[in-house]
């Protein structure tokens, strides 16, 4: 008892003793003093805010978010935005009801900087802590166009709250509306494309990036802004209220906005990629030089501390990759957004080629350059891609009902259907004699996912064609993920041009994306009948524009941003089957056809309408029912 | 062990400051053209109550709604509420804006029915088998058409149980593809009348099964709920 006594004493006079001591600054901790008062600090402090900027990329999973230094992305593909709104087609297909997008900590941090930073202004010049403070402003917009595309408006917080001694009421920050929360976007990037120096290291951003998102940005608000009342909300208390949706009478003003910040990203030294003389191969590499002057801003990946798994989960396993094989293929209906060539005759039967490849004769090069088809070769091997054969195909591509087993023609006894390595000799299968059934890499009469091409084609864009099939697996990859490109670019300056009624102007842009394209016709003359697809009314070149950004941005994660907010997500995604492009050999002909069958899942996909708007999450509601009105039909 | 096992009886023990939820509210959701209750399927929408005893007893707190199933004959029923003052609001169905019913109080027993205005009627429904294709026929009536929102689809619902609706039949693209996509105004699509027959079909049907089928359809109004027809029995020889 007296030794612990004496031990606890001995404890005790030490804590005291320590106590004095720590008045001292400690020497291991970066301050405020240090991290704000000088470039390279404020540089350490802005790299954790690039890493958490809410860029939907390689790594980007719709049920769990923006993953800054998760390394076990491989499910990210699968569960892709392009997967869940019918680009592409793969396992399964992942719910769109959002993960809770809430970044007011890092908003924080932004605000920390903006707050406390002109006490530093005396250790800088002029121009170096403009564009700091810009950076900042550029920072703030990027995390809330993060919440505004999904939520409308919300809480504008621009002072760095004391949650410690401050007032309970005052933290609970009420919504804002929508208009006041993309303004509010609006006078950040303003700020910030006033203030930032024209040019930057690569992965960090200047001028004409914050030009780039105040394009993408105003687009969006002009978007919501004009088409939400075709939505049927109006009934809703956070429409009425404004926190949902904007009036129509200002669409023209974002239009106007995201039409002059185009023009200022043209100002800078961006050009459309043109390297090689093949059009099909430039737009391959634009993905992947890094020195491509399309690119505008970039999130970087070393594949080592930080990879992805992109080579890994796009290309068939084991001949490309070596990892668990195509996670997500290209869908018939996307494939023939572009120039492609007729697979029925004007009778309807389907049209005979000599072989596989042919199917490419005609062929959009930019689709060649997005997708791989049958004959196409990379890692060193050739894709060979056919579904099964036909002894006979006398009649209509209609006949075979999209691929199902229910149609005459495709009895077994007349579509053969088989595994790697199986032949057909007319009568029987068999491994030795006949003509193969299918390709090396499919399609497959197993479920498995090995080799097999389940959509007819693969995913080209932002494949490394450098790795060997060794090389292309689990976050291994390297190629950095495009935020901004000048096309992009185009394409929004073109809409908004549209929108405010500079139709001709529009075609100017579009016209420059479609010659790099090598589309065979450049530039489609204006239609201005108008269309109701969609259930409001649009005129066909306007639906033309919105069809070239599907087709420029393909598996650039847009499309889903793109349909939900021209408000038609609920309709083009209204039990929509997914296709596939299927190949069959002709027996009796020694020829080829190609099919337009259902994907083999017979899976559709659906959008509710209310995903127009995620829902405020419940969990700060809880905390704070000023963020009420909830959104529509949550 | 004789410690943890005591302590966990003891917690048991331990009574909720609150009284066990025991008040009982039910009641029909009751078409205003019929008078009978609304067709409908299982859960297709939600009644919404909002609990404003509880926000009288909680001041500065704004009460959110709870969702009360409605099942597909109209009636709704729940046991076990808390007993206090409501309101409520058929919410989000195939009918025009209802308005919110406010102090519904709550006792042991509380029937509370609502009245609602469907926007379409889907009237002469028939089911033809010949062989093995099933057709199905009705005609789609627009009782108000004035702001009415675009005619969106008619689609044809067919199931191997008596739960026919958008919440359970058989969902295969063979079925789907042959719904009518519409989506234009009343006008552009039906013209100056108020109703219009639709025929739905050939359906692929096998022989010794029995079908239920039903046609619903829509408008672009919310988060575009059926108004169905009755739900007629199939039975393919």
């Amino acid at each position: 008892m007296k030794k612990k006594l004496i031990l606890f004493v001995a404890i005790f006079g030490f804590v005291v003793s320590a106590c004095k001591d720590l008045d001292l600054e400690p020497k291991g901790i970066l301050g405020e003093p240090e991290l704000f008062g000088t470039a390279f600090g404020v540089k350490k402090y802005f790299t954790g805010l690039y890493f958490k900027l809410p860029v939907e990329d390689f790594i980007y999973h719709v049920t769990t978010g923006y993953q800054p230094g998760n390394k076990n992305q491989w499910q990210a593909y699968k569960n892709g935005l392009d997967q869940m709104c019918g680009q592409t087609f793969g396992w399964n297909v992942a719910m769109n009801n959002g993960f809770g997008y809430w970044p007011y900590d890092n908003i924080r941090l932004v605000n920390v900087f903006i707050n406390n930073f002109p006490n530093y202004k005396d250790k800088y010049d002029v121009a170096t802590y403009n564009s700091l403070m810009g950076e900042a402003r550029f920072f703030r917009a990027f995390f809330y166009q993060g919440m505004a595309k999904r939520y409308g408006g919300v809480p504008i917080v621009t002072e760095v709250q004391d949650p410690v001694n401050g007032d309970r009421e005052v933290m609970k920050v009420p919504r804002n509306t929508e208009y006041d929360t993309w303004k509010f976007i609006y006078a950040d990037l303003k700020f910030a494309m006033e203030n930032m120096a024209s040019s930057s290291e690569s992965g960090r951003a200047n001028k004409y990036v914050a030009a780039a998102l105040m394009s993408r940005s105003m687009l969006y608000a002009g978007r919501v802004a004009r088409y939400t009342q075709y939505l049927g909300f109006a009934t809703e208390a956070s429409v009425q209220q404004g926190f949902a949706g904007m009036d129509p009478s200002k669409a023209n003003e974002f239009f106007q906005y995201a039409f002059d910040a185009g023009k200022v990203v043209e100002q800078g030294p961006y050009s459309l990629y043109n390297k090689n003389a093949d059009k099909a191969d430039n737009f391959a590499n634009l993905f992947l030089d890094l020195s491509s002057p399309e690119t505008i801003f970039l999130k970087d990946y070393d594949g080592q501390t930080y990879g992805h798994c992109y080579d890994a989960l796009m290309l068939p396993n084991p001949d490309f990759s070596s990892f668990v094989g195509v996670e997500a293929g290209p869908t018939l209906g996307m494939m023939q957004l572009y120039d492609f060539p007729a697979i029925t005759d004007a009778q309807g039967k389907p049209v005979r080629f000599n072989s596989r490849s042919d199917i490419k004769i005609g062929m959009e090069p930019r689709l060649k350059g997005t997708c791989y088809f049958d004959g196409d070769v990379v890692r060193g091997k050739t894709f060979s891609i056919q579904r099964g054969i036909y002894n006979k195909f006398t009649g209509l591509a209609s006949d075979a009902k999209f691929g199902s087993n229910a149609a005459p023609v495709n009895a077994t006894s007349n579509r053969i259907l088989g595994n790697k390595g199986d032949k057909w000799d007319g009568t029987k299968i068999n491994t030795t004699t006949g003509s193969f059934i299918t390709g090396d890499q499919g399609m497959f009469s197993g479920r498995g996912a090995e080799n097999n091409a389940f959509m007819g084609a693969f995913i080209r864009k932002y494949i490394d064609p450098t790795l060997t099939a060794a090389q292309a697996t689990v976050n291994k990859s390297s190629q950095p993920w495009i935020v901004f490109r000048l096309g992009e670019v185009f394409l929004n300056t073109a809409e908004a041009a549209y929108e405010l009624g500079k139709r001709v102007e529009a075609f100017d842009y579009i016209e420059k994306i479609r010659v790099r394209a090598g589309c065979q016709v450049t530039r489609p003359a204006l239609d201005q009948t108008v269309s109701s697809t969609y259930g409001y009314p649009i005129e066909k070149s306007l639906q033309f524009i919105r069809d070239e950004r599907a087709r420029e941005l393909y598996v650039e994660q847009h499309y889903w941003w793109d349909i939900r907010l021209w408000r038609i997500a609920d309709q083009v995604l209204n039990l929509y089957y997914p296709h596939a492009l299927t190949c069959y050999y002709i027996f009796d002909e020694k020829k080829y056809i190609y099919l337009d069958e259902v994907n083999r899942d017979n899976r559709s996909i659906s959008a509710q309408k209310r995903m127009a708007y995620e829902p405020i999450p419940q969990g700060e509601i809880n905390k704070n029912t000023n963020l009420l009105p909830q959104n529509p039909l949550w | 062990m004789s410690g943890a096992a005591l302590l966990f009886l003891a917690s048991c023990q331990k009574i909720d400051n609150w009284d066990e939820p025991d008040a009982r509210l039910y009641g029909n959701v009751i078409d205003k053209y019929t008078g009978t209750n609304l067709a409908m399927d299982n859960n297709d929408w939600q009644i919404r109550m909002w609990d404003k005893t509880w926000e009288e007893k909680n001041p500065g707190t704004v009460a959110q709604f709870q969702s009360l199933a409605v099942m597909r004959d109209g009636v709704y029923n729940n046991a076990k509420l808390f007993p206090g003052t409501y309101n409520m609001l058929p919410y989000d169905g195939p009918f025009w804006p209802a308005d919110t019913i406010k102090g519904v109080v709550l006792g042991k027993e509380t029937q509370q029915d609502f009245t609602v205005t469907p926007y379409l009627q889907v009237l002469n429904f028939k089911a033809t088998l010949s062989g093995t294709s099933l057709t199905l026929t009705c005609t789609v009536k627009a009782p108000v058409i004035t702001g009415l929102p675009n005619f969106y689809e008619v689609k044809g619902f067919l199931s191997l149980t008596t739960f026919c609706g958008n919440a359970n039949y058989i969902n295969i693209g063979d079925y789907n593809n042959l719904r009518k996509q519409i989506n234009k105004s009343w006008a552009a699509e039906v013209g100056t009348g108020d109703s219009k027959d639709y025929t739905l079909g050939p359906y692929p049907v096998k022989s010794g099964y029995t079908y239920y089928v039903r046609i619903g359809a829509n408008v672009n109004a919310l988060s575009r709920r059926y108004n169905y027809s009755p739900i007629v029995k199939v039975v393919v020889p």
